[in-house]
């Protein structure tokens, strides 16, 4: 990869990989994240996006492979990341301090440190700025967490699961606050999660991770425009074996497959074959990630599941 | 005029965004030189990133719809998109494809389908 499109990236990991003793945590990761976009990080529990961004940070050592940081080495060079870096996790705070405390303290580290921006996130989150950190709910500790992250003025903001227990209306005034803030000047923002009717909202790119692997990275909106679930009469599987398709169900006297592109091509084909063609219909991002990563429609659940590209099993696949 | 999106459709929100500001102006809701809320405004307002109303702004303005003042907003254009008519054509054709596809799936006659498209047409001319 040459320098300049190594300039675009803000993360970008090759072979990564991270074990803990038999367990394959991260395990051969290709993950590359455009500086200035917003970057939804989707996987299940235990999928590997903790371990992933706690790699990349520099906060747990990788047992393989290659990843640049905003061009630096998490390596040798975490502390220049995490200076460079909004990331902010429980572990790191002193609980015995109150939120106020805690902005005093974080303050003096970074220079684009921003007071306005730390006093307008606690108005928005609702957060209680005099109690200990201590003392607060699960809820108001991720609160806390966000606004010394978002306060830092960094370049890249690297969130985790940010709206784990927020309730629904401090989760729009998040939401709105990203827009708002995260989405101009060139900054990175990546955010891990599983809640994914908010990532589908503000992200622009998506990796989709499961097992150490990302299986699926791209712009949502072309994920979007070119996922298409097609289903037709018969349970013969007239086109079976094709790289677009993602997956193929039969049961009931009918077929469904669904393509992760050229759906137009592929109907046509079917219909020009005889075959009735009963709908084609787009698939939003959680319909996607249940598809990537392979459980398919729980209406399905009976019926045969086949994984149909032999890439989507070797590792990641661009779209 | 309130555009609302619903990211979980499945339909392209770009996409969502331009219909509805296409339909707004079919229906008279938008009027030539009315202001369209800036890229960054209604972003906010709906929680999408700026990119995909960019994306749809931007679509808009190719077709001839809305037209940017750098740095004084977006406003409707006049309301016939002054483009080829060969152009129309080439992207009416797969729509007319696709509902002779449907009518003709659903054993709808020629005279059925052809009605069913002026009463639409109509439609839009009463309102």
């Amino acid at each position: 990869m040459t320098e300049s499109t190594r300039n675009d990236l803000a993360i970008e990991t090759h072979a990564l990989h991270k074990h803990y003793g038999d367990i394959r945590a991260v395990d051969g990761l290709e993950m590359h994240v455009p500086r200035g976009a917003v970057y939804g990080f989707l996987g299940r529990n235990g999928a590997g996006k903790t371990t992933t961004i706690r790699v990349l940070t520099g906060l747990a050592r990788a047992d393989g492979g290659d990843m640049r940081v905003l061009g630096l080495d998490p390596r040798t060079d975490s502390v220049a990341i995490l200076q460079r870096t909004g990331l902010v996790i429980e572990k790191m705070l002193i609980p015995s301090m109150t939120g106020n405390d805690l902005v005093r303290f974080n303050r003096g580290f970074f220079p684009r440190w921003s007071d306005a921006h730390a006093k307008k996130y606690a108005e928005v989150l609702e957060l209680d700025m005099r109690r200990k950190f201590k003392k607060l709910s699960t809820g108001n500790r991720t609160k806390l967490c966000l606004l010394l992250a978002m306060s830092q003025g960094a370049e890249l903001v690297v969130l985790d699961e940010p709206t784990a227990g927020l309730d629904p209306v401090v989760t729009d005034q998040l939401l709105r606050v990203m827009v708002e803030d995260f989405t101009n000047e060139g900054r990175t923002l990546f955010l891990s999660s599983h809640h994914l009717s908010e990532v589908e909202r503000i992200a622009e790119w998506v990796g989709i991770i499961d097992h150490g692997k990302l299986l699926l990275e791209g712009r949502l909106e072309d994920m979007r425009a070119n996922f298409r679930r097609v289903r037709v009469v018969g349970e013969a599987l007239p086109l079976a074996a094709r790289p677009e398709i993602v997956s193929a169900n039969t049961g009931e006297g009918t077929t469904e497959y669904v393509l992760r592109s050229d759906a137009d091509a592929f109907t046509a084909q079917l219909i020009s074959q005889g075959t009735t063609v009963l709908d084609v219909t787009p698939l939003n991002l959680s319909e996607i990630f249940l598809e990537v990563v392979g459980t398919g429609s729980i209406s399905n659940r009976n019926a045969r599941h086949v994984i149909m590209d032999p890439a989507a099993e070797a590792g990641s696949m661009q779209l | 005029m309130i555009i609302r999106v619903q990211p979980g459709l499945g339909v392209p929100i770009y996409l969502q965004i331009e219909s509805q500001v296409k339909h707004a102006i079919a229906a008279g809701a938008l009027k030539l030189d009315d202001a369209l809320p800036s890229v960054r405004k209604l972003a906010a307002e709906l929680r999408i990133n700026p990119n995909t109303v960019a994306r749809a702004y931007q679509n808009l303005e190719r077709d001839g719809i809305l037209r940017t003042v750098p740095g004084g907003g977006c406003y409707v254009n006049s309301q016939s998109p002054g483009l080829l008519k060969s152009e129309k054509l080439r992207r009416l054709r797969p729509i007319a494809l696709q509902l002779a596809v449907e009518a003709k799936q659903l054993r709808l006659t020629r005279a059925e389908l052809l009605l069913l498209l002026e009463n639409s047409y109509d439609n839009l001319e009463s309102q």
